[in-house]
């Protein structure tokens, strides 16, 4: 008799976690459906509004008055241009330091200051990165307000990302890998080289992937250090007829980028110009929408590879 | 039958095979000598026999230290382990063959003492009895090296023919011995004579009833030849 | 083969030829003492198995020879461990934690191939020693996997990862590596604990083939493992080298009843 008790009792108590479960699986789907509608909402809206620009001539042409006619040459010229230098710059930079932490740091309070402080850097807002450009490299190194500023503005907002994700990477490496080198007799750097850089590359690429993608959409600091909003040409090419045939002029020329060319026509009052923001918009999300898939096809290709 | 992926193990387990039968066949050797030592009375073979105890008794040892090294290491399982337990047991009989065989060379060597050679007509019985004990010890090393069951069954049969043929020579002699009582003492030697010779049959089939049980890990001992015969013919019960 | 008991314990372990000897090694972590005053000889071309339940310092022990512990900090050595015959001491601090591990060979207890084709892992050592004649490094590596019994199986798809490989012949192909370089002793740590019978069947043959050329240190927490493989045997217990001997001896008659206890599970 008192065991049919139990019974109906435990089972009671499981329909009742059942039911839980289900609510909260629903709420979840509820919350996802709101994001993506949003995003979704949004990228639509905008395809709407600039459909009508997104011309081969868009990529071609600089901005005019005449909206019509405006494109966005050399705001996405610049903007690739930026992000190369951002990339050669913060990508050997990051790795470096990360390495340096997960592998040489000696145990010492300096360490521990140094690793809370870059980890804070990640959440500096980016306008303070553009005041400390402005002082440090366009008027106390005197670097102009250049491609190469804009580069390394960008470079400081990317670097903690980069250092986190390196160390990150290197610490998923089990110690039965480096064990196992080292008791080959491999020095400290051969295991480096051999291993610990290697095996955690995709971890590595793709933070720097993702610092990238976050730094081409940064409008304050390039505009705190002064890039123009109208730029109506392209910065020199870098090669040239004679030797070495290679220049590195362009790093200095005055630039735009592409956010800031959305901001530009955005505050234009005429209404043609608006189209030319949300087609310029779409080609900026997609750029970032490429480079973010990219890194998750980069990781899964060389994660293939990795198994221990 | 397969070999074991450790090959030290498996030539362990030859050794150990080898080595016994080793020990058969100077067993066998003892026996032939004392059997033949009766009938020609030679001093010197009687004391080769005796001498050449201590290397059945050598054997025995090494033979049971190499077994007890082989469980400690090796751990062996089902038919290596029945094998060995079983290679165990049957040293113990040929080492007590062995003695039988130099009990039997001391009898002798008491009877020439007495200088008698009366009662040469019981030498042919012995002989005979001993010749058959002879065949039996080699047909049931042989159904050792290739584990057949039905030989060691045989041999085990063939144990009845021994107790009878001994019971008969126990009758002859206590016949000659109320004849003339001056016959006695040696008779005596030979009564002691032929009991060895029927214990070395009951060691053969001791030996026989172990190869039954490292063959099919039944142990046949204790029950009747019938049964026996019976259980060999059935096969296993399996649980379910 | 069958030898007299008699001529076995005649010869006394110490005095069988050695490669190594343990002199008074004490090892501390921090301030813990991990081993305490170990005495013990390696003796050449045997296999060697350290025994003891968890905790003993038999894999510290093991870790000591090739100065695995030199990659972690606050660790201290005491005593030594000489090799011979040039009698280095593998301990001294003047001596390269580099040139002992060239010398000396491990295999670690979960198989550790590096995630690149098994051609470059059995490559490996050889790398890092600046071999890189393509013809030495096919031919050492042919050898390697053949001592390892392992190039039948591989020998048609060196260039395929090796992670494609099973648990046993991923550890096989561990011994190869190690044993590409040629070291004069290999360091078993625990090899089996992580694969099926039938491939633990299959390293131990090899364990007992390799012994020729190299001499062999094997931890194992399995005693009938030990039983199985190893020529001598050393018992430990919280840090101390309890009892050393012949492995029929101490498997069959030890002489510590400490070492009996643990053997036969008979622990308090």
């Amino acid at each position: 008799m008192s065991l049919q008790k139990i019974d109906t009792k435990i089972r009671a108590d499981i329909t009742r976690r059942k039911r839980l479960d289900q609510w909260f699986s629903l709420l979840g789907l509820f919350a996802l459906i709101i994001c993506v509608l949003t995003i979704v909402i949004l990228l639509v809206d905008m395809c709407y509004d600039g459909w009508e620009r997104l011309r081969p001539e868009f990529f071609s042409n600089f901005p005019s008055r005449h909206a019509s006619r405006a494109g966005i040459l050399s705001a996405w010229v610049g903007s690739a241009l930026v992000m190369l230098v951002t990339f050669f710059v913060s990508a050997p930079l990051g790795v470096a330091t990360g390495v340096w932490f997960e592998e040489y740091a000696p145990r010492h309070w300096i360490r521990h200051l140094l690793e809370i402080n870059i980890n804070n850097l990640a959440g500096i807002p980016s306008i303070v990165y553009g005041l400390l450009a402005l002082g440090l490299f366009v008027h106390t190194f005197g670097l102009g307000q250049s491609i190469f500023t804009a580069g390394l503005t960008l470079s400081l907002l990317v670097l903690p990302v980069v250092i986190v994700a390196t160390r990150e990477a290197i610490r998923s490496i089990p110690t039965a890998m480096r064990e196992g080198a080292y008791a080959l007799g491999a020095s400290h750097w051969q295991v480096v080289w051999d291993h610990v850089l290697p095996y955690s590359m995709p971890g590595i690429l793709t933070g720097i992937i993702l610092g990238m993608s976050r730094a081409i959409g940064e409008t304050a600091p390039i505009i705190t250090i002064g890039a123009l909003t109208f730029i109506a040409f392209l910065p020199p090419a870098p090669w040239t007829d004679t030797w070495p045939y290679m220049h590195f002029e362009w790093l200095n020329a005055p630039f735009t980028v592409m956010p800031i060319q959305i901001f530009n026509w955005t505050s234009r009052p005429e209404a043609a110009f608006q189209k030319n923001a949300a087609a310029a918009s779409v080609v900026l999300v997609t750029m970032t929408l490429l480079m973010n898939g990219f890194s998750i096809w980069l990781r899964n290709r060389l994660r293939k590879n990795l198994k221990w | 039958m397969n070999t074991h992926l450790s090959k030290k193990f498996d030539s362990e387990l030859d050794a150990i095979r080898a080595h016994l039968t080793r020990m058969g066949g100077l067993v066998e050797e003892q026996i032939r000598a004392a059997i033949t030592v009766y009938a020609e009375q030679d001093p010197e073979l009687i004391e080769t026999i005796i001498s050449r105890d201590d290397r059945v008794d050598e054997m025995e040892i090494l033979i049971d230290d190499a077994c007890t090294h082989i469980v400690a290491r090796r751990q062996p399982t089902a038919i290596d382990l029945r094998m060995v337990m079983g290679v165990g047991k049957v040293v113990t009989d040929l080492e007590r063959i062995g003695d039988e065989a130099k009990k039997i060379a001391k009898a002798t060597r008491h009877i020439l003492e007495r200088g008698i050679n009366q009662d040469m007509t019981r030498v042919v019985e012995i002989g005979h009895l001993g010749g058959k004990v002879v065949s039996m010890l080699h047909d049931v090393l042989d159904a050792f090296v290739r584990l057949d069951v039905s030989s060691a069954a045989a041999v085990v049969r063939q144990d009845r023919e021994i107790d009878a043929h001994f019971r008969s020579i126990v009758r002859n002699l206590i016949t000659y011995m109320m004849e003339d009582p001056r016959t006695i003492s040696t008779a005596l030697e030979v009564l002691s004579i032929s009991k060895s010779i029927e214990r070395i049959g009951d060691h053969c089939k001791n030996i026989a009833k172990d190869v039954i049980y490292i063959a099919n890990g039944r142990d046949v001992r204790h029950i009747g030849l019938d049964a026996l015969e019976r259980e060999i013919n059935t096969p296993p019960i399996t649980p379910g | 083969m069958v030898t007299s008991p008699i001529t076995r314990s005649q010869i006394s372990p110490t005095s069988l030829p050695q490669k190594a000897k343990v002199q008074d090694f004490s090892f501390y972590y921090g301030d813990f003492c991990a081993l305490k005053n170990i005495t013990m000889p390696l003796c050449e071309h045997r296999v060697t198995a350290l025994i003891g339940p968890s905790g003993c310092g038999k894999s510290t022990l093991l870790r000591a020879f090739n100065r695995m512990h030199d990659l972690y900090p606050g660790n201290r050595y005491e005593g030594e461990i000489v090799l011979y015959p040039d009698n280095t001491n593998l301990l001294d601090h003047r001596v390269d934690p580099i040139e002992v591990r060239m010398r000396l060979s491990m295999v670690f207890q979960k198989p550790n191939p590096f995630p690149k084709s098994i051609y470059e892992n059995v490559a490996y050592g050889l790398r890092v020693r600046g071999v890189k004649k393509r013809a030495l490094l096919d031919d050492a590596i042919e050898e390697a996997l053949t001592q390892a019994a392992l190039w039948e199986e591989v020998k048609h798809r060196l260039r395929h990862m090796a992670f494609t490989l099973s648990g046993g012949q991923q550890q096989r192909l561990c011994i190869a590596r190690a044993l590409a370089t040629q070291p004069e002793i290999l360091l078993f740590d625990e090899p089996t604990s992580a694969l099926d019978p039938i491939a633990t069947a299959h390293i131990e043959e090899r364990i007992h083939a390799l012994k020729d050329q190299v001499t062999i240190l094997i931890v194992t927490h399995n005693m009938q493992q030990a039983a199985r493989v190893s020529d001598l045997t050393a018992y430990m217990y919280l840090g101390e080298l309890v009892e050393f001997g012949y492995t029929d001896e101490i498997f069959i008659k030890p002489k510590e009843k400490r070492t009996e206890d643990y053997i036969t599970g008979r622990f308090s």
